[in-house]
């Protein structure tokens, strides 16, 4: 089931290519690459849905801040609205330097630097776009997969039946065995004693360009977090002030987490697309940015991992609410002359009226993690 | 104050929220509104209605029904600056316009890590794996095969009142309080499905998986899964809702509503838990002292007015008004909740109404006959353990104001002569 929408993808692909050959200067295979970059906030293709920015089918011929059901920031909608269109030239502008053709949108990217990268990427998104010669035919095609949804189960029943389903010996016989490749494919989860960690290695140089390439636009070059998005590093020694700043480095427990987490959720909106080589490098990369190595050298394997400790991971303890005054056992609660006089405000919520009003959404408060 | 941003809101919601802007009318003005003596009679009654005289609408025009669009401002409701983004983001269930102890599906609070996964039920899966006897994979016709019990649970997200930390600053229980629903659960017992793929006398330890872009992960210990766990696929008698993780997700009934993973997709049986993201930079309870707890998962006895609340003042001015609200424990049943109209000093005993279940909402009432002079209203709950809902004093006076999670603190609503409410903190 899963193969099968993405060869007819390919197939798309494949067809579009053939049918207009001398469409763009760009390499649509190249692009195919450089679209990684925008992977995180874009989804182009088949099916493609609105992530953090809106997906990019059609983008050739459309107008600036036009796509059905995406919210776009004020700067984009009025760009639009006063007659931009997305073609070759203005997308290259886009793409080149965003916040300077549109100020105020609300892409957070800083622009792509090589002119080959904008040429090829567009020619990838090209392939995407109606207004290619190929288009009717590539349309159809690329619907084929969601028309024949039910042909697709069909085909997916197919290998469960014909794999030597061995069943449940449990009380109902319910379930078949799972398979060690489906094993592998799902369990994925590593431990703070290492279990779980797949060969590989990394060191902090190499993890440096990953980072930037995939993860920066979000998370700041240095893990400070750009805008809103998380904040990956620093806060050491903050735990006690009044805003403390929760890091990797200041507040984590286990360097486990970092690597089980990246693989299986990061980069936001294009997860498991890192090779574990990738995800040790990172990691690494993400110990340095935090000051627990100051080596760019140095290299973090399945060999080396449970051996690193993070400095904060003594101050975690258990659950002793219980052990708090106000939860002592046998508590009467009083129902009379409770306070010794009359009761009085002392914090207001209209002082800080931070509450939605539609516009206007300062965060001036704390926050829900 | 909240803003009413659907355009088509009613002539009653307009008129509040004016009234909530101006909140300069009297409560006589108020009042009057309400039906004082007219001269001639009420046109709604001596003139006929067109409802009364054309047809209305035959069976089908809404294949599956929706509210009356009168109630068009009963949604969920977004705080943009919480988060970056609204695919990791949350909503909150409008407490104030609902009563009883059940919550609509469609307005059952929203929170995910990386929005809401579209999972065909023909492809969904789950898998038991690790330490095991033999590991499974189900699909859902399987688990439809199983026996079946149905239950009502509360999910309350442990960042619940999250903001409140630090002062009152949110205008509405909606805001403070909404990130909670109770519906009744239809599923499998997970001891069911551990004991077909039988647990490993090692086994101590579960890790529960979703199948959406963030595979959200969360460790639960053996015996909680093996006690009162669901693997569930109804939420009132209906599909889940995508958005509560359709077509399957877990319910672990009083703990924290992230371990409720959606779109479960894969069990592995350890001896050890796994330290996931969830459970160590998130769900980890930092104090004052700069240590943080961790496997806090019980929900604490709690307890809110949802009206009279800022989002649903007093519009009738004096004379009788119905004080309601919701109690819930993460320990059991809720005994007994108190109702202060003085912040504090005198409390009475209110009246539950509607089905006590272990670790479900509870309906509150208490009817007073309101004077027009100000008040100061809390709810305080106790449990069936005997355990009091705490002071927000007592809270940050024991943790600090650092926690986030599991915000248990005593609200306190100011309501002026005009009946307008707001969030306040008291001596
Ligand atoms: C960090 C997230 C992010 C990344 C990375 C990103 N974009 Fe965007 N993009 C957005 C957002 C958000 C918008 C909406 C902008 C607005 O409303 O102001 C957008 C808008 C656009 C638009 C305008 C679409 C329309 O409907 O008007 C195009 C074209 C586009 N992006 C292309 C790209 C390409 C190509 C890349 C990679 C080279 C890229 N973006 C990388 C977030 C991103
Ligand atoms: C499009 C924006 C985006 C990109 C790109 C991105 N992230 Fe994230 N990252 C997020 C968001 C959003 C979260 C929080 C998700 C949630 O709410 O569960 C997050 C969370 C994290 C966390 C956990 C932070 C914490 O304090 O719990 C780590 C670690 C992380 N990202 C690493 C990475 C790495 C490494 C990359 C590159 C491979 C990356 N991210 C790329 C948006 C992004």
């Amino acid at each position: 089931m899963l193969k099968f929408p993405k060869s007819a993808a390919l197939a798309v692909l494949a067809l579009t290519a053939f049918a207009s050959p001398s469409l763009a200067d760009g390499d649509a295979d190249a692009g195919q690459k450089v679209f990684k970059k925008c992977a995180a906030c874009h989804a182009v293709g088949d099916g493609a849905k609105h992530k953090v920015g809106p997906e990019l089918n059609d983008v050739f011929g459309r107008t600036a801040g036009s796509a059905e059901g995406y919210k776009y920031s004020n700067a984009m909608s009025e760009a639009g609205q006063g007659g931009l269109v997305w073609d070759a030239e203005t997308l290259s502008t886009y793409l080149a330097k965003p916040k300077d053709m549109i100020k105020g949108t609300k892409m957070a990217f800083a622009g792509l630097k090589k002119d080959d990268d904008i040429a090829n990427v567009l020619a990838y998104l090209k392939t995407f776009s109606q207004e290619t010669a190929a288009a009717p035919a590539a349309v159809e095609t690329g619907k084929t997969p969601v028309e024949t949804a039910d042909a697709g189960a069909a085909v997916e029943a197919a290998p469960a039946a014909e794999m030597a389903v061995e069943k449940s010996q449990g009380a109902f016989g319910l379930g078949r065995k799972a398979m060690p490749d489906e094993i592998a494919a799902w369990d994925i989860d590593v431990r703070p004693d290492g279990t779980g960690l797949p060969e590989g290695r990394g060191t902090v140089a190499e993890g440096e360009p990953i980072f930037v390439e995939n993860c920066a636009v979000c998370h700041g070059d240095f893990g400070e977090g750009a805008g809103r998005w998380p904040v990956l590093a620093g806060g050491q020694d903050t735990l006690r002030n009044d805003r403390p700043e929760k890091t990797i480095g200041s507040y984590w427990p286990y360097l486990s987490t970092v690597f089980d987490y990246v693989r299986r959720a990061m980069p936001f909106g294009n997860a498991r697309s890192l090779s574990d080589d990738d995800v040790y490098a990172l990691t690494a990369y993400l110990m340095y940015l935090n000051d627990i190595v100051d080596d760019e050298e140095f290299e973090l394997s399945k060999d080396n991992f449970a051996s690193v400790h993070l400095p904060n991971e003594a101050n975690f303890i258990p659950d002793d609410r219980a052990s708090e005054p106000h939860y002592a056992k046998g508590i009467e609660p009083c129902m009379s002359e409770c306070k010794p006089g009359p009761v009085k405000i002392t914090a207001r919520a209209q002082v800080i009226d931070v509450t939605p009003e539609g516009e206007g959404d300062e965060n001036s408060g704390g926050g829900i993690d | 104050m909240v803003d009413i941003t659907d355009p088509k809101r009613t002539k009653q919601a307009a008129s509040r929220r004016d009234f909530l802007k101006a909140g300069l009318l009297g409560g006589a003005a108020v009042a009057a509104s309400a039906g004082v003596a007219r001269a001639a009679g009420d046109p709604l009654i001596t003139e006929i209605q067109d409802w009364n005289r054309y047809l209305g609408e035959g069976v089908d025009v809404a294949p599956y029904g929706k509210p009356s669009e009168f109630e068009a401002n009963v949604v969920r409701r977004n705080v943009p600056w919480l988060t970056a983004d609204p695919v990791s983001s949350i909503n909150f269930t409008p407490l104030h316009e609902l009563d009883g102890i059940i919550t609509p599906n469609g307005l059952c609070f929203e929170r995910h890590h990386g929005g809401t996964a579209i999972i065909n039920p023909a492809d969904h899966r789950l898998m038991i794996n690790g330490l095991v006897d033999t590991p499974l994979v189900f699909t859902m016709e399987d688990l439809k095969r199983f026996p079946r019990e149905n239950r009502v649970y509360f999910l309350e997200c442990a960042a619940n009142g999250g903001m409140e930390w630090r002062g009152s600053q949110l205008n509405g229980c909606q805001f403070t309080h909404g990130m909670i629903h109770c519906v009744v659960y239809t599923g499998v017992p997970l001891r069911y499905l551990l004991e077909e793929a039988g647990v490993k006398t090692n086994g101590k330890w579960l890790l529960a998986e979703g199948a959406d872009a963030s595979a959200m992960t969360r460790s639960i210990p053996m015996e909680k899964a093996l006690d009162d766990c669901l693997v569930a696929f109804k939420m009132n008698g209906e599909a889940l809702r995508p958005e509560q993780g359709y077509p399957l997700r877990l319910c672990v009934p009083g703990w924290e509503g992230n371990m409720w993973v959606k779109w479960l997709r894969r069990l592995e049986v350890g001896d050890e838990p796994w330290a996931q993201r969830e459970e160590t930079s998130k769900y980890t309870d930092l104090l004052a002292n700069g240590k943080a707890r961790r496997h806090t998962w019980v929900m604490d006895v709690k307890s809110v007015i949802t009206s009279p609340s800022p989002q649903a003042p007093v519009t009738h001015g004096k004379g009788p008004l119905v004080i309601t609200g919701l109690a819930w424990s993460g320990n059991g049943t809720i005994k007994r909740v108190d109702v202060t109209l003085d912040g504090g000093r005198t409390w009475q005993t209110a009246r539950l109404d509607g089905p006590s279940l272990p670790k479900a909402l509870h309906r509150f009432y208490l009817d007073i006959n309101w004077d027009g002079s100000e008040l100061l209203l809390q709810s305080r709950a106790i449990d069936d353990q005997g355990l009091v809902q705490p002071t927000k004093n007592e809270l940050r006076a024991a943790r600090g104001e650092n926690s986030i999670y599991h915000n248990n603190g005593i609200q306190t609503w100011h309501v002026n002569n005009d009946g307008v409410v707001e969030n306040v903190e008291v001596s």
